[in-house]
């Protein structure tokens, strides 16, 4: 508990921000890689391609 | 001196272990050969070389010989047997009704003894590696009670063989015949089950330390290998019913014995049986110790209990949540295999079973997270996380109301008619899969957040990059979160339907991606965490209901199941192959069906208790009269 | 209170309820489609008339298309008193066929659909002289000349009409009429081998002419495989109503997926996109 009061509410609170950034950017990737797989590729917007 | 008497003891244990593969093995081959020897095919083979035999002055018919492979097929082939209605014994009570007891009996107790022995080897492996000596005899403990489970098992099962060959005769003789001789090494398998079983059981205290130990858990291999190829050789007869494999159209064997196994649904239901089993089995040793929990006045036996059941629930719960998936495997097996089978379970007259099915799963998750947050108050670490259970309780029982929403059902006029179409016009969005998908997907992500939670309560991480940590973990739960709804929300509502399936297997990756972080960060941050001190048997009285609720649960869920399972064949005793002619060949409405789960269970559930009581029979001792041992004194 | 009371009786409650939650549910059995045998004996007109409308309705598949404007694709038959619209055709001068009587026409066009095609229901671009529906004693509706006589029974009874048809004889007898009960978990007939039995299995040329691009009910499929996708036709097999040829009404049948086995599926698929 004392690591985390190293950094401040908004330091803690901007890691956050950055970590949701980056996992939706993991789970974009993953929703193109997982339709992919099954034969349903997805345009760059995630609608379905062709 | 003593050395070498220990060697040749331990070499004589090591030898028998080792040669009861082989053993295995030789039997298995011996049956092979014999097989070979009397059967059909070879005969034939043995007669070809006379040659032609023609009537003088007639003309040869036929000059080519025809292809050893058809001769041999019309030598074989025997078209499944058509009984009437009047071949079907009559005893005044409904055959069915008796197999269906006598069926599900044997099925839990199978599923208990199966399951029992599988996670007894896990703990007992951990103790060994822990060196502490607590597991050790946990796991003796949950041998002892499942013991007579064996018996238990063996007399349902023979009285179930009985039953059907009395009142299904033509069905098992033509199963007989289709499996041949596979019903004797299924037969042999369960002496090696005795037998590891036994000596697994009573060489526990003999075999408890050093090398000997490893000679124990060889054995408990033994014993879960043979106990899992027996559950594999049953499963393929139910599964060779609903997807006949190996047969032709009419039921003749054309495929060998491996050929008519290996059916399209086999694995499924294997992976499927072997996860549940052991969930299952987990619920129910749980309640044994919450009983004994509930019972105990001693803190000390108070504490050994609570913590029996905490992991009797760890078990369960762990191997509950993989079962959707596999669940789903094998439902999109069966609709790869037969699309009217897979509308009969899910869209036809089977399909207000699964509302049934979400009210017992939403049981167990509840009762499940429930015992969760009660266990949180062992710890002193706990309080951090009271505000998020609110928010998880929330989110479940949400989830669990959408999961409940009836869609996709065969309805009467009169019920279209009294919903105003044949979707509610505020619900049925809600009621269609992609919904229940969402619902499902949050469900199985809020109980894993539960037990993330609990295992963090005792522990304080003392890594430097432990705010790192725990932001990403928020952000894989919310990205998931997040994901799942669009996938379920996007795809599911405003794509075609190939997307709408396609994205429920990106929702089903998102969850176990989240299940796969979540141990993984927490392995790596609390690796050298400070832990609180965990005080065990400081729990409430009322969590331990929680323990009797899962596998009451478990097994209503498991009766149920089997149920539709087996009714999806329709009026069909062998899919396809052989046709249902008895008295019971309709599917009977879901009140009846309702009224023999419970007959089941609580004839299981009073089966357990006697289980149980005997088990603890061999703990106690009577004194010795008085009277005598005054008389002896004087 | 003990401890086992307690445990023993929360357990028997929670049982209870799950029992409870099958009792609110809709209540119905799954009856087995059953093999009907006509008994001679008791066969009345009355009955033998009932079972024409069943079959009518049922297994005859007839409604699919006979059905009252706009969303008929054929002849409104139930709408129609058939006696008198059958004498009116013998009548016409196209009129090539055999019958001489309304029994012999309705039979001869049930099972000769092309003899007198009803002007304005001809096949598309036939100018009328053919007729887009299949013979019933084909498969895949397959009557049996019992089940043919019963629905002439019940066509000419139905607007008080004089029938015409015997009951059947004992030759013809009994084992004749299996008509399901439960259409959706009846018999599974055996899956098609090659793409063409599966294409006859399930009558797609009564609709769709396979080997020009004429438009039938349904638009020719010569060149189907240069206009659709793989994915399409599947879907267009599937779930016709996604996506529906533009010009042309919603008529496909929509109970294929649950029809058709998954190889059956794969094979027309396969067959169609190859057709460029």
């Amino acid at each position: 508990m004392e690591q985390q009061n190293n950094m401040g509410i908004a330091g803690r609170l901007a890691a956050v921000v950055i970590a949701i950034v980056i996992m939706l950017a993991f789970y974009y990737g993953l929703n193109h890689l997982v339709m992919g797989m099954q034969g349903l590729p997805l345009n760059l917007d995630l609608t379905p391609a062709g | 001196m003593k050395q070498t008497e220990f060697i040749r003891r331990l070499d004589v244990s090591r030898l028998t272990a080792m040669l009861f593969p082989l053993l295995v093995l030789l039997v298995f081959g011996l049956v092979d050969a014999a097989q070979a020897d009397v059967g059909m095919g070879n005969a034939q083979e043995r007669i070809t070389p006379i040659g032609e035999v023609r009537l003088q002055g007639q003309p040869p018919v036929e000059i080519a010989a025809k292809p050893a492979a058809i001769q041999e097929q019309e030598v074989e082939l025997r078209a499944a047997p058509r009984p009437s209605r009047a071949d079907y014994p009559d005893i005044g009570v409904s055959s069915r009704a008796i197999v269906w007891v006598l069926g599900q009996m044997h099925l839990f107790f199978g599923a208990l003894v199966l399951a029992v022995p599988l996670f007894v080897l896990l703990i007992e492996l951990v103790g060994v590696y822990t060196r502490d000596d607590r597991y050790d005899d946990m796991a003796h403990e949950f041998m002892k009670i499942s013991l007579i489970g064996f018996s238990i098992t063996a007399i349902f099962g023979g009285s179930l063989a009985l039953a059907l060959f009395l009142l299904y005769p033509d069905l098992m003789a033509y199963l007989m015949h289709v499996f041949g001789s596979q019903w004797l090494v299924y037969a042999g398998l369960f002496f090696f089950e005795s037998f590891f079983l036994y000596v697994y059981y009573y060489g526990w205290n003999a075999l408890r330390y050093g090398n000997l130990k490893w000679v124990h858990l060889t054995l408990g291999l033994l014993l879960n290998a043979s106990g899992l190829t027996i559950m594999v050789m049953a499963n393929s007869w139910a599964t060779f019913m609903m997807a006949p494999s190996g047969v032709n159209e009419v039921g003749a064997v054309v495929g060998n014995i491996w050929e008519v196994m290996k059916g399209p649904l086999w694995n499924p239901i294997n992976l499927h049986r072997f996860i549940a089993n052991i969930a299952f089995g987990g619920a129910v040793v749980g309640a044994y110790a919450a009983f004994k929990f509930l019972s105990a006045k001693d803190p000390v036996k108070r504490a050994h209990y609570d913590w029996m059941g905490y992991t009797s629930n760890f078990i369960a719960i762990l191997a509950f949540l993989p079962l959707p998936f596999a669940g789903y495997w094998l439902m999109a097996e069966i609709y790869a295999y037969s699309q009217q089978m897979g509308i009969t379970a899910m869209g036809g007259i089977l399909a207000w079973l699964f509302i049934v099915q979400a009210v017992l799963i939403g049981t167990i998750l509840l009762a499940g997270n429930f015992y969760l947050w009660s266990g949180m108050s062992r710890t002193d670490g706990s309080e951090r996380y009271k505000g998020l259970i609110k928010v998880i309780a929330l989110v479940l029982v949400v989830c669990f109301l959408i999961w409940v929403t009836p869609h996709t059902l065969i309805l009467s006029a009169s019920e279209i008619s009294l919903l105003g179409g044949s979707h509610h016009h505020i619900l049925g969005p809600l009621g269609i899969m992609p919904a229940k998908n969402i619902a499902v997907n949050l469900m199985l992500i809020a109980t894993f957040l539960s037990f993330q939670l609990y295992r963090r309560s005792d522990k304080v991480a003392t890594v430097s990059w432990a705010p790192m940590g725990n932001a990403l973990m928020i952000a894989v739960y919310i990205g998931a979160v997040v994901n799942i709804i669009f996938l379920g929300v996007y795809y599911g509502y405003f794509t075609n339907t190939v997307y709408k399936v396609g994205s429920s297997v990106a929702q089903v990756v998102t969850t176990l991606l989240v299940i796969v972080f979540g141990l993984v960060i927490d392995a790596l941050m609390f690796k050298k965490a400070k832990v609180l001190p965990s005080h065990w048997g400081r729990i409430p009285d009322r969590a331990q209901y929680a323990l009797f609720a899962l596998p009451i649960a478990f097994t209503w869920l498991m009766a149920l199941m089997g149920y539709v399972r087996s009714s999806v064949k329709t009026h069909w005793h062998v899919y396809t192959v052989m046709k249902d002619n008895s008295p019971d060949n309709f599917i009977p409405a879901i009140g009846y069906a309702g009224n023999m789960i419970t007959l089941v269970t609580v004839l299981f559930l009073l089966c357990v208790l006697f289980m149980f009581w005997v088990a603890n029979l061999s703990g106690s001792k009577q004194r010795k009269p008085e009277t005598a041992l005054a008389g002896g004194e004087a | 209170m003990s401890v086992l009371a307690k445990t023993l009786g929360f357990s028997l409650g929670l049982t209870l309820l799950f029992t409870l939650v099958t009792y609110l549910l809709p209540q119905i059995k799954g009856e087995a489609p059953v093999d009907k045998k006509v008994d001679l004996g008791s066969l009345t007109m009355e009955s033998f008339i009932v079972l024409g409308d069943e079959i009518f309705h049922n297994k005859g598949t007839c409604t699919l298309c006979h059905q009252p404007a706009p969303l008929g694709r054929a002849p409104d038959i139930a709408g129609e008193d058939m006696v008198a619209l059958a004498n009116k055709h013998l009548a016409d001068e196209r009129y090539q066929g055999d019958a001489k009587n309304a029994e012999e026409y309705i039979r001869e066009s049930l099972i000769h659909p092309g003899k007198y095609v009803v002007a304005g229901w001809g096949k598309k671009g036939s100018n009328d002289t053919e007729s887009p529906m299949p013979g019933v004693d084909k498969p895949p509706i397959q009557l049996t000349p019992v089940e043919i006589d019963a629905v002439i029974a019940w066509l000419q009874a139905k607007d008080g009409g004089e029938v015409t048809v015997p009951l059947p004889a004992v030759e013809a007898a009994a084992e004749a009429a299996s008509t399901a009960t439960t259409g959706d978990s009846g018999k599974a007939p055996a899956p098609a081998a090659t793409a063409e039995e599966a294409l006859a299995k399930y009558a797609c040329a009564s609709c769709h002419a396979m080997d020009s691009n004429d438009a039938l009910v349904g638009p020719g499929l010569v060149d189907i495989g240069s206009r659709l996708s793989k994915e399409q036709l599947r879907q267009s097999i599937v779930d016709p109503n996604a996506v529906v040829a533009e010009g042309f009404p919603p008529a496909m049948p929509l109970d294929f997926a649950s029809r058709m086995t998954v190889s059956e599926l794969e094979m027309i698929v396969n067959y169609l996109a190859e057709k460029k």
